[in-house]
């Protein structure tokens, strides 16, 4: 076989590997689309019985902590600070962590809260860096705010466990604003649920595009930029099916962290967030079911459609790429950590399913597709590939991305219907379609850089500006 | 290869066409469910402001109820009752509305559908109303009929319909865990005393079976929202003999008592609402209980008994060798009436668990001015470091030291210096310098100067200093000025 030959064997190959990627990931993501239609729409007429006053009045609710990292995030802190306080849950605590910011973070929300320096005790049961100082108002004794060495934000959250004092935390991204019952409806199925139930997610949405006063979301709308709006369709294909289908098949490796209850006991019997991944979130639940694996516990994990949390999405390219290719990073960085679950029976559907999804479609297949768009071409010129083909391959792949993506649009008008004017949905079901053509390749470029990235063992945390919500 | 490639094209092909339809398929139905929500809420809008009006004056009586009722039969189609249902539930009903409520319900059909839908019957209403949305027919459908069990549960146990008790304990065993659950916390709503050992019966059944689908919070949550008085059918679980029983049923005895007490500030347990029997239990068994979980829940109970036992008793418990039986002991101290056991809750303010030990400043500090100067003696006494610590961080939370520091101004009295020289060396100083340098007391920020103005920690010097170089007040200038050069000649010493 001379070298030409071999060139045609691989790209031959290489086409048959992308087909094949093509068919399988659009399978399954179709697969999770049927099972979060059938899943979401029970779902909600479930929530007509939820009982949300009970649990609000019920002494059998536990106690819950709110816990806030923050770094440099001066535009919103205060804003983000009054909205928890404002939060619908009977007992709850506030700790924010100020992760050694260098801008005044600290300071507005000591003017803003009249916050006070005091020396109290430190009880680290999860290593951390070391603490600057606790400031409290005694008239708002739920609030805690703590400074501290910069240390990350998994260190930030280390301190905000170890200084929680309730048996569930919630994590809270300090750009995200949660909806007043938010809360309490990610805890139901918690206190609800018969089996140990350690972490429960809730949908995040994006913010950009809607009125906020006084910390609260007041009237829903699609933000202006096409960057943004691309976005708000990927939540939606991301929550409402991505996450809703793998929590239905009991294989949740990703719980976001911008907004999760954790049971607090088993988080740091889980060994708390670690620093050497940059996605800490996903590495805390793969970690935890690690844990549960080798403890022989058995524990749960829950996602919930209905409990929203907004969050500032990036607005710009810059930014938008910052973002996923840290993204990316950290999907590499945690499977690579827990590559002992890969096709491990011990494991159930997260070794044999959800594992081998995350590595081999989300993962590797972002620089298969990438490189697809190289190498197809190619084959086209070197007529390996016929043009009829080749056109027919680029049309289907588009159109079943539109047809995930409107499915998700569907999803979210049966279920939720956020968006209240017939032109957000159609301008949804527009961007729908056209995030097919040009945005996607995007952001497979920025998912490539972040695989390459992570070869080349790049990893620092790039941070994502935001310029806060407009009151 | 080339013959691959001519097949793939036409499969490609036929997959694209289908896909193509799907997405187009999708749009419409979006588009459609759109336009049918829209029309549903103009529907909806249209019979809130029509009927809205009347509803509202059959709650509060402004119009006659057989007038509001018969207005009320304007209401008509297929749809009637799923609107009716919905205007009559717009808001969660007030008390007082309950009764009128409950009575509309059942004059309009509603609850015989719910009734229906519980039991798994068809009626003729039933299916009227199962026409009528698509939505309908499917949730009548198979396994997914225990939305609508659920639901009519739920309304039943909103309107407290008293007679549906029988049918709510029969659906705590049915299969679907929404089902038990929602039931669970209808029977809670409707609060009659015989539904309490169905309760009690299915709470047993989760702890010995622990494959049940119902969460034994949900249970739990119903049972603690019965009235005391009901306490007592719990007897025979305080004697089970699975520990995890006995320690349910005390525990849910202690919420229904905390309940109680959060009400009534003077509150006592005595044999009127609680039985003889029951606080004899408590007295002799639950609180020497092999398991500690047991003895820790009774604690909080025997608080409240009007038994000359009780004291001692919580007393024994103090000591316990559990650190969680001295934890929840010690906060069931926390009642004014304990006053007099202060020095033994001081004891625990050494304890060699730090819960402990601030559960114990705690509830010295809900003893008002008495529980703070039984919380500095102690601090000017202890060698215990730990417990020092301990009370100075209660005393920084419960915001104590700005009032330290305006009797320290004033008193003659040398316990505040005292204590104040405790926190220095501890180095608990920010809160005090913070309540200093936004103070306008004058004589304060001299006096602390010239008690403390060569201490030692970092931040006091700190303060001295700047006081020094930019403090306005010439005297208290010179006074830091010279603590300054005291300092250096300690230091060179």
């Amino acid at each position: 076989m001379d070298w030409r030959q071999l060139f045609y064997h691989v790209m031959n190959m290489f086409n048959v590997l992308i087909v094949a990627y093509f068919f399988i990931g659009n399978g399954i993501y179709t697969f999770l689309m049927i099972l979060s239609l059938i899943s979401v729409w029970i779902h909600n007429r479930r929530l007509t019985y939820q009982g949300l006053d009970e649990l609000r009045e019920s002494v059998v609710t536990p106690p819950a902590t709110i816990i806030m990292p923050a770094w440099n995030e001066q535009d919103i802190i205060v804003q983000s600070v009054s909205s928890i306080l404002k939060t619908d849950y009977p007992n709850l605590e506030v700790v924010v962590v100020d992760d050694g910011s260098t801008d005044e973070t600290l300071v507005r929300l000591v003017n803003a809260f009249r916050l006070v320096e005091m020396d109290l005790i430190y009880r680290p049961r999860l290593p951390t860096r070391p603490i600057r100082g606790f400031y409290m108002n005694p008239r708002i004794p739920n609030l805690l705010v703590i400074s501290k060495d910069n240390g990350g934000k998994p260190d930030a959250l280390n301190v905000g466990i170890n200084t929680c004092r309730t048996p569930y935390f919630c994590t809270l991204d300090s750009d995200c604003l949660l909806e007043r019952d938010a809360l309490l409806r990610l805890m139901q199925p918690v206190v609800r649920s018969p089996q140990n139930t350690v972490a429960s997610g809730g949908i995040v949405r994006i913010l950009n595009g809607c009125d906020v006063q006084d910390g609260q979301v007041v009237k829903v709308g699609l933000p202006q930029g096409r960057v943004e709006r691309f976005q708000v369709v990927e939540y939606l294909r991301s929550f409402l099916f991505g996450r809703t289908g793998w929590n239905l098949l009991g294989g949740t490796l990703i719980v976001s962290g911008a907004f999760a209850v954790f049971h607090r006991e088993t988080v740091i019997d889980a060994g708390g967030f670690k620093h050497d991944t940059v996605t800490e979130d996903m590495d805390l639940i793969v970690q935890i079911h690690h844990w549960a694996i080798h403890k022989k516990r058995k524990i749960k994990m829950n996602f919930t459609s209905d409990p929203v949390c907004w969050t500032e999405c990036p607005a710009t390219l810059a930014n938008l790429s910052k973002q996923r290719r840290r993204w990316q990073m950290g999907l590499f960085q945690t499977l690579w950590k827990y590559s002992e679950m890969l096709f491990n029976r011990k494991y159930g559907v997260l070794g044999m399913m959800s594992y081998p999804f995350q590595l081999y479609i989300e993962g590797f297949g972002a620089a298969v597709e990438f490189l697809g768009y190289f190498m197809i071409p190619m084959a086209l010129m070197l007529g390996i590939v016929p043009p009829t083909l080749f056109v027919l391959f680029v049309v289907l792949g588009l159109v079943y991305g539109s047809f995930l993506s409107v499915g998700a649009v569907l999803l979210e008008e049966l279920t939720y219907r956020r968006y209240p004017g017939f032109k957000d949905l159609s301008t949804l079901l527009v961007f729908a379609v056209i995030e097919n053509i040009g945005y996607r390749q995007l952001v497979l470029y920025y998912r490539f850089q972040g695989l390459v990235r992570f070869l080349t063992g790049f990893r620092s945390w790039e941070k994502v500006v935001h310029v806060g919500a407009t009151e | 290869m080339p013959f691959l490639i001519e097949h793939i094209t036409e499969v490609v092909l036929s997959i694209v066409v289908i896909v193509l339809l799907g997405t187009g398929a999708l749009v419409a139905m979006a588009i459609g469910r759109r336009q049918r929500r829209e029309k549903y809420f103009e529907r909806l809008d249209d019979l809130r402001q029509r009927y809205g009006p009347i509803v509202a004056a059959i709650f509060s009586k402004k119009i006659d109820y057989d007038r509001g009722l018969e207005a009320l039969k304007g209401i008509t189609g297929l749809d009637r009752l799923y609107f009716l249902e919905q205007l009559l539930f717009e808001k969660t009903p007030t008390p007082a509305q309950v009764p009128i409520l409950n009575q509309l319900c059942e004059d309009v059909g509603l609850i015989k559908v719910w009734q229906s839908h519980l039991t798994g019957r068809f009626d003729v209403a039933s299916i009227r109303e199962a026409l009528a949305r698509p939505e309908g027919i499917l949730q009548r459908v198979g396994k997914l009929n225990f939305i609508l069990k659920a639901k009519s549960a739920e309304n039943l146990g909103l309107i407290h319909h008293r007679p549906s008790w029988p049918l709510l304990a029969k659906a705590l065993n049915d299969p679907h865990p929404d089902v038990q659950s929602v039931a669970a916390r209808a029977l809670a709503a409707i609060g009659e005393t015989e539904s309490f050992p169905a309760l009690l019966a299915r709470l047993h059944d989760i702890i010995l079976h622990p494959s049940s689908v119902l969460s034994l919070r949900s249970v739990k949550s119903a049972l603690v929202s019965f009235p005391l008085n009901e306490a007592q059918r719990l007897m025979p679980s305080l004697q089970h003999e699975h520990p995890r029983i006995r320690f349910l049923a005390v525990d849910i005895i202690r919420e229904m008592v905390e309940r109680e007490a959060a009400l009534n500030e003077e509150f006592v347990l005595d044999a009127s609402i609680f039985g003889p029997e029951l606080g004899e239990i408590l007295l002799t068994h639950c609180c020497f209980d092999d398991n500690g979980d047991v003895r820790a829940r009774s604690a909080p109970i025997i608080a409240y008994l009007a038994d000359v036992r009780a004291t001692p008793v919580l007393l024994t418990l103090l000591d316990d060798p559990q650190w969680f039986v001295r934890l929840h002991t010690v906060r069931a101290l926390a009642k004014r009436k304990f006053l007099s056991q202060g020095e033994h809750i001081c004891q625990r303010l050494t304890d060699a668990h730090w819960l402990v030990r601030e559960a114990a400043a705690q509830t010295l500090l809900v003893f008002g001015h008495a529980g703070v100067d039984l919380l500095a003696d102690h601090m000017l006494s202890t060698q215990d470091r730990y417990s020092r610590e301990q009370i100075a961080d209660e005393m920084q939370r419960t915001g104590l030291i700005p009032t330290l520091l305006t009797q320290y101004a004033t008193s003659a009295d040398q316990r505040e210096t005292r204590v104040l020289a405790q926190l220095a060396d501890l180095g608990k100083t920010s809160y005090m310098l913070a309540t200093l340098i936004s103070s306008s007391d004058r004589n304060l920020r001299k006096k602390f100067l010239a008690d403390f103005g060569t201490h030692s920690d970092p931040r006091i010097r700190a303060w001295v200093k700047k006081l020094a170089t930019f403090e306005p007040d010439t005297e208290i200038r010179r006074v830091a000025v010279n603590m300054i050069g005291k300092a250096l000649d300690e230091t060179e010493a």
